[in-house]
């Protein structure tokens, strides 16, 4: 009785095949006619989606009694894969990544209900728990891979940030600057004291300006942090200017009774680099026949 | 009501002469560094000959306003404070550390002038680039 029943569902699909992807896409189609149809290319669509109810028919086929449980180098999962990747990278919200299987999963159910099948009340109940068991899969599989490809995607960003945003530039002879971008947290922190401090004595500085226009959040941890390597290059006999701090972050820092009395601040770059310069003995004038 | 912040070449100039609510110490706070941070400005006058009386918590805030400030890159002189309050500053163990006082307005702008004139960004002319 059963198999009879689970042989119908896999014929039943491959007759309804062209039927239930035109009611699927529509439905795909009205939902991400919004946000996401200029970046899917819709006859790409059209194909994947005909793959992968061609693969789900097989499935049906290759077992007709047991629930399926998927393996990783199946067909149908390297497909769902690629799909989820491509659409976490394409910028798809979770709920309309999985939105595309489940818009399946109510095709199924809706054309099913109207078969005559319908009538058969243990056929249908087995058809759709079918349908709902390897619906369900894809589901959390979708789910599964959007988050893998959006923490990796997350990983290499703070990776690259970590890299990119602790340069020590070399200003004049023996003036660096530091520009601080971002938040400063303890890896950052220790990070950009090491490069400085190599700075320092790779080009002997004298004058180390440290401009935290970049950093958002101006609190007692990150004020901690910076001090610390502001006395690290003051242990190197460095002098330290500070710039970039905005009004509101004066207050915050004062409030919080953060003491930076040992360093000279200044209110923008511009300042610092003159108050810099003045410490090495330079200055800054204008050219008379300038070009 | 709102202290009145007066600009002076590259210094900014306030005087503080009624008593003022805590809310309105505040405010003068912020508006203070806002200005400071609007025009870049050198030095900061806190004038308050005409303060009669100062709690503890106005002599913070003047003290933490000249801390704030100090941090934006601007020298601060606190003038004028009279006798009888900076005896009751004393003896509250609250005194105006760590702030530069002087007697009047006038040698305070000469403090504050000479101080300037030491700093690297006192060869700055008018920013040039300034829009």
């Amino acid at each position: 009785m059963t198999e009879a029943v689970d042989f119908n569902v896999a014929r039943w699909l491959e007759a309804q095949q062209e039927a239930v992807l035109d009611a699927w896409m529509s439905d795909i189609v009205s939902r991400w006619k919004k946000n996401y149809l200029h970046v899917v290319d819709t006859e790409h669509l059209h194909l994947q989606s005909r793959q992968l109810l061609e693969e789900i028919r097989k499935l049906f086929v290759e077992n007709p009694n047991e629930f399926w449980e998927p393996t990783p180098d199946s067909k149908i999962v390297v497909l769902i894969r690629s799909l989820s990747t491509q659409r976490a990278k394409q910028g798809f919200k979770p709920a309309d990544s999985t939105f595309y299987v489940l818009s399946l999963k109510r095709v199924l159910w809706r054309r099913l209900l109207q078969d005559r099948i319908a009538e058969n009340k243990v056929a249908l109940a087995t058809c759709l728990a079918m349908i709902e068991n390897v619906i369900d899969r894809l589901t959390l599989l979708i789910y599964e891979v959007y988050v893998e490809t959006r923490e990796r995607l997350i990983a290499q960003q703070s990776l690259s940030l970590l890299e990119l945003s602790t340069p020590v530039v070399r200003l004049w002879d023996r003036v660096l600057m530091v520009p601080l971008i971002g938040v400063m947290d303890t890896q950052r922190a220790r990070q950009t004291t090491e490069r400085l401090l190599e700075a320092i004595a790779k080009y002997e500085a004298t004058v180390a300006i440290l401009d935290v226009t970049g950093v958002p959040v101006l609190d007692t941890s990150v004020a901690g942090h910076i001090m610390k390597t502001i006395a690290a290059a003051q242990m190197l006999g460095a002098r330290v200017v500070m710039t970039g701090i905005s009004p509101d972050g004066a207050q915050t820092l004062v409030k919080l009774g953060v003491d930076f009395s040992v360093v000279t601040t200044r209110a923008t770059l511009r300042a610092g680099v003159a108050e810099s310069l003045l410490l090495v003995g330079k200055r800054i004038v204008a050219v008379k026949d300038a070009p | 009501m709102r202290i009145p912040i007066l600009r002076l070449g590259d210094i900014l100039l306030t005087s503080i002469q009624v008593d003022l609510t805590d809310a309105e110490v505040m405010q003068f706070q912020t508006d203070v560094l806002h200005a400071i941070a609007d025009i870049e400005a050198r030095g900061l006058v806190i004038e308050i000959t005409a303060l009669e009386v100062v709690d503890s918590f106005m002599a913070r805030t003047i003290n933490d306003t000249a801390n704030m400030a100090q941090m934006i890159g601007a020298e601060v002189v606190v003038c004028g404070m009279r006798p009888a309050v900076a005896l009751t500053l004393i003896e509250m163990g609250r005194g105006l550390i760590g702030v530069e006082t002087t007697f009047n307005l006038n040698e305070g702008l000469a403090r504050l002038n000479k101080k300037i004139a030491q700093r690297g960004d006192s060869s700055l002319t008018d920013d040039e680039d300034a829009v």
